[in-house]
């Protein structure tokens, strides 16, 4: 008997349908986030347990994989995890601090005091079960609660075990005591040393120093990086069976992410400093005021700074400065980043933005000019296109309740990511999680509160 | 068993001199790449390190664009280093697939692959012949990750260029970085081209574990500018309830405090201390533990308001500035809160600990002789991440590939070749040419 093939779409599964194949139709259709919740999930096999506190590196780790569908329990001290208090002025939203919030999706919060033996025991058990741990205290402190990954490996040799701690679990300076914050993490990038407005007077301003991206960048890299170490190592255990150990610095997380400046400082024993609005390997690639605001303008290369000129109506500039050599000279970009201002200040950036587009699409000389508006975070998360690509999402978590948020940044056309809920308060899954994986029920779990272990 | 003994088994865990004693994670796992910059190489960068094989295929001739990008335009040995950073250990072909023979042979190779990579504008690999629709039908296993500036379809998917600036512009992350009332700053590293394709590569290997359990591939799409969104923390959420359109704030971290930068007589340092006995450390080092006791920083969230957060960084900054930065470092590893000077490439590269832990990597390049780069921060125990050799000039891989993965002959790839469908570099624009002293041998697998 074959069964019926069943066609039936929910009511408010009103899929547009494309009838010209072009490729953009086909893949529109094929991974438009909003049927993300039709399809299978990539990690759903996985059960991960973040041990991570005051960390929003080890957050973003397992919020990644529980994007794509594990398990993912957070293990918090009873009082809660000191991140659910990193937040705006100290803003909280039902008791949860947005830092927190963002990134506590699809997770179960549970609580455990690792500090008593009774703690350590049930975390072990649960490690026993799992496939991936992160963690993020200071080198030496899950081992001394016999947590530490050469413990965990003995009674589970397929866990893998990550790490997340601004100096990492070795080399000389792992030991050194301090804690991991991502300003220190930026700091130690590489990336801030080259980031900041150059001091153009005698007296250095308050201004004129190293500075940090102005979200949690280093945090957010190393959470990436473990990410990224797990699901290597998943796959390495996949084909051996074999678990292993993962170990993130976030500063050298995000030193991967800072260009060629080591390869440049071994090749030419030279530094860049901080540039500002200029480059050292591109340039026009800058930022300049325009009537009502900023833009970013590029035309580097010799065809596309001769689009640039004709955009600007200044053939003479492409005489002035002919060659990369001319525009990469560093007494040279602030003449010719002068040039751009003093003619940008005459257009808003849509009026630019046009000119450039019109030139580009219609052909109207050589060369591809780039150019963007800034946009604040107002501009940006107003703008319809950015909702209609699924980066942003809200909807009704059932106990934050209405909320917006970034939603999981890839579109896949089988397994794509997905906020099932935001987050949840502190200990609200330990019924669940500890009866389910440890056969804890509600009275033994009373008398563990009573004795401060949950 | 106390913290050194730990260290002393991680620093033997992970001894740096056995990398290359030990597997490889993503060995057995073949990339194609067909991409440019740096947000397309750096994804199969990525994956090398660990093991994967990446057969790069570029134009011939002028191949890869960031071959001309250099700082103040000065070339290394003919390499550009902006090349560097996102090409080890890859092999390099040069193939027009712009032609049908090389986009057959393009399909031959994916057909040997199990991801291919690219960043072409949307529709381009399609309109060649070599998009996800066709290479799904001679692999249907195949993991196909396309990465650009605005993605695959969407309002602004069309016409438009896109660099790492312009998705720090569109994102929310440009107006956010900078000092109040100045210049809203550029990072000044192409961090949505590098930290993109980590999110990238990170969806690749997500997909490979979906792959490993039902043998199902899959079609990935990523934007950079909307990857830079997602790593904006709490800034949509804020908006979304307050209404608060988060400015530039400088080195303040406006959710933890104390966190920001300060001036020493000899420089800035960064500093925070959010737990309690960090911050009461803190004042103890500053030599006024009355300050922990104020009621105006007597919890974190009472630290963070505005005007607390305000009047606590000044008597940070009022302590500071009589300090070295050395001696506040010193002090934080005593009292146990977080300090840093920050550092450049120079101390990153004379640095004994990112040496130790093989982050700054040292190795001799067949081409280029010894080679100081960056490699690899996610430190696996077992299967340790390494680079092998840098960037290869423009074709330098050609037979070999041909060879090895479609069995062709000498007589077929010369064919190949006085066709114009394969070719090797050209010595201008530079940045594609082997080194001068060049053998002529060196580099070359066969």
């Amino acid at each position: 008997m074959t069964l019926p093939k069943i066609t039936t779409t929910l009511p408010y599964e009103d899929f547009a349908v494309e009838t010209d194949r072009t490729w953009v139709d086909w893949i529109h259709d094929a991974d438009d986030p909003k049927k993300n919740h039709l399809k299978p999930e990539a990690l759903d096999d996985l059960l991960v347990l973040d041990v991570s506190e005051a960390n929003i590196g080890g957050l973003f780790c397992s919020s990644i994989l529980s994007e794509f569908g594990a398990d993912v329990v957070r293990i918090e001290p009873p009082e809660g995890d000191l991140a659910r208090k990193f937040t705006p002025f100290g803003y909280l939203h039902k008791g949860t601090g947005l830092g927190y919030l963002v990134e506590g999706r699809n997770k179960f919060h549970i609580t455990l005091n690792l500090k008593k033996p009774e703690g350590q025991e049930a975390f072990r058990r649960l490690a026993a079960q799992a496939d991936v741990v992160i963690e993020s205290f200071k080198p030496g402190v899950m081992d001394e609660y016999g947590l530490s990954y050469r413990h965990l490996r003995e009674i589970n040799p397929r866990l893998i075990y990550c790490s997340i701690y601004t100096y990492g679990h070795f080399g000389p300076e792992a030991g050194c005591g301090k804690p991991d914050y991502d300003i220190c993490d930026q700091a130690r990038s590489g990336v801030m040393a080259v980031t900041g407005e150059p001091q153009e007077q005698d007296q250095p301003k308050p201004w004129n120093v190293p500075t940090k991206e102005g979200n949690w960048m280093g945090w957010y890299a190393g959470g990436a990086w473990g990410a990224f170490g797990i699901l290597s190592a998943l796959h390495y255990r996949h084909i051996t069976g074999e678990g292993q150990m993962v170990d993130v610095a976030p500063p050298e997380a995000e030193l991967r992410f800072a260009d060629y400046h080591v390869q440049y400082y071994h090749a030419f024993k030279e530094l860049r400093g901080i540039i500002g609005a200029y480059d050292s390997a591109v340039f026009p690639y800058t930022i300049i005021k325009t009537k009502d605001g900023f833009s970013f303008i590029a035309g580097f290369s010799d065809v596309n700074w001769e689009g640039l000129t004709n955009i600007m109506k200044s053939p003479e500039l492409k005489d002035r400065f002919p060659t990369i050599f001319d525009r990469l000279n560093k007494e040279n970009q602030p003449l010719i980043h002068q040039e751009l201002e003093n003619w940008s200040a005459n257009y808003t950036c849509d009026e630019i933005l046009e000119m450039v587009q019109d030139y580009v699409i219609n052909r109207r000389g050589p060369g591809t000019v780039a150019t963007a508006k800034m946009t604040d975070i107002k501009e940006t998360f107003e703008d319809e296109a950015w909702w209609e690509r699924g980066v942003f999402d809200k909807g009704t978590d059932p106990y934050y309740g209405d909320v917006a948020f970034q939603a999981p940044v890839w579109k896949m056309t089988l397994t794509p990511g997905r906020v099932k809920w935001l987050c949840r308060p502190i200990g609200a899954d330990n019924e669940y999680i500890f009866l389910r994986y440890l056969g804890v029920g509600k009275e033994k779990l009373k008398e563990w509160q009573k004795q401060n272990i949950v | 068993m106390s913290r050194e003994d730990y260290l002393a088994w991680t620093n033997q865990e992970f001894d740096a001199s056995k990398i290359f004693s030990k597997p490889e994670a993503l060995k057995g796992i073949r990339v194609l790449e067909l991409a440019t910059l740096i947000l397309g190489p750096a994804t199969p960068d990525y994956l090398g390190e660990y093991g994967a094989e990446v057969i790069k295929v570029e134009l011939p001739g002028a191949g890869d664009t960031m071959r001309s990008v250099t700082p103040y335009g000065k070339f290394w040995k003919n390499q550009s280093l902006g090349q560097l950073p996102q090409n080890h250990n890859k092999f390099h072909l040069a193939l027009d697939v712009r032609t049908s023979v090389g986009a057959e042979i393009f399909r031959r190779l994916a057909q040997r692959c199990d991801v291919v990579v690219e960043n072409l504008r949307a529709g381009t690999m399609d309109r060649w012949g070599i998009g996800y629709q066709q290479l799904k039908e001679v692999n249907p296993g195949i993991i196909y990750i396309a990465l650009n500036g605005f993605g695959q379809w969407g309002a602004y998917s069309v016409g438009r260029a896109s660099y790492d600036a312009v998705a720090q512009t569109v994102s929310g992350l440009l107006a956010t970085t900078g000092f109040p009332g100045r210049l809203p700053l550029k990072t000044g590293v192409f961090i949505g081209d590098y930290f993109g394709a980590m999110l990238g590569s990170v969806s690749v290997l997500s997909a490979l574990h979906y792959r490993n359990r039902t043998g199902k591939g899959q079609f990935i799409e990523f934007s950079q500018g909307e990857g830079l969104m997602r790593l904006l923390d709490w800034s949509w959420i804020y908006y979304y309830m307050e209404k608060y359109n988060r400015p530039m704030t400088g080195n303040r971290d406006l959710a933890v405090c104390p966190s920001d930068v300060f001036i020493c007589k000899d420089g800035p340092v960064a500093l925070a201390a959010a737990r309690d006995d960090e911050f009461k450390g803190l004042c103890q080092a500053m030599g006024k533990p009355e300050v922990a006791e104020d009621p105006r920083f007597a919890d974190l969230l009472i630290r963070l308001k505005d005007e607390n957060s305000v009047a606590l960084l000044d008597i940070i900054k009022d302590w500071a500035k009589d300090k070295t930065v050395a001696e506040v470092d010193r002090l934080g590893s005593e009292y146990g809160f977080a300090s840093s000077p920050i550092l450049s490439a120079k101390d990153q590269y004379e640095s004994a600990h990112f040496r130790a832990r093989a982050t700054v990597f040292e190795f001799e390049d067949p081409m280029y002789g010894k080679m100081v780069e960056v490699s690899s921060p996610a430190k696996l125990s077992k299967t340790p991440g390494r680079l092998k050799w840098t960037n290869k000039p423009v074709g330098l891989d050609n037979e070999f590939v041909l060879r090895k993965f479609l069995g062709l002959r000498t007589y077929q790839i010369e064919a190949l070749a006085e066709k114009k469908i394969i070719g090797k570099w050209v010595e201008n624009p530079p940045g594609r040419k082997p080194p001068d002293d060049w053998d002529g041998k060196a580099g070359i697998v066969m």
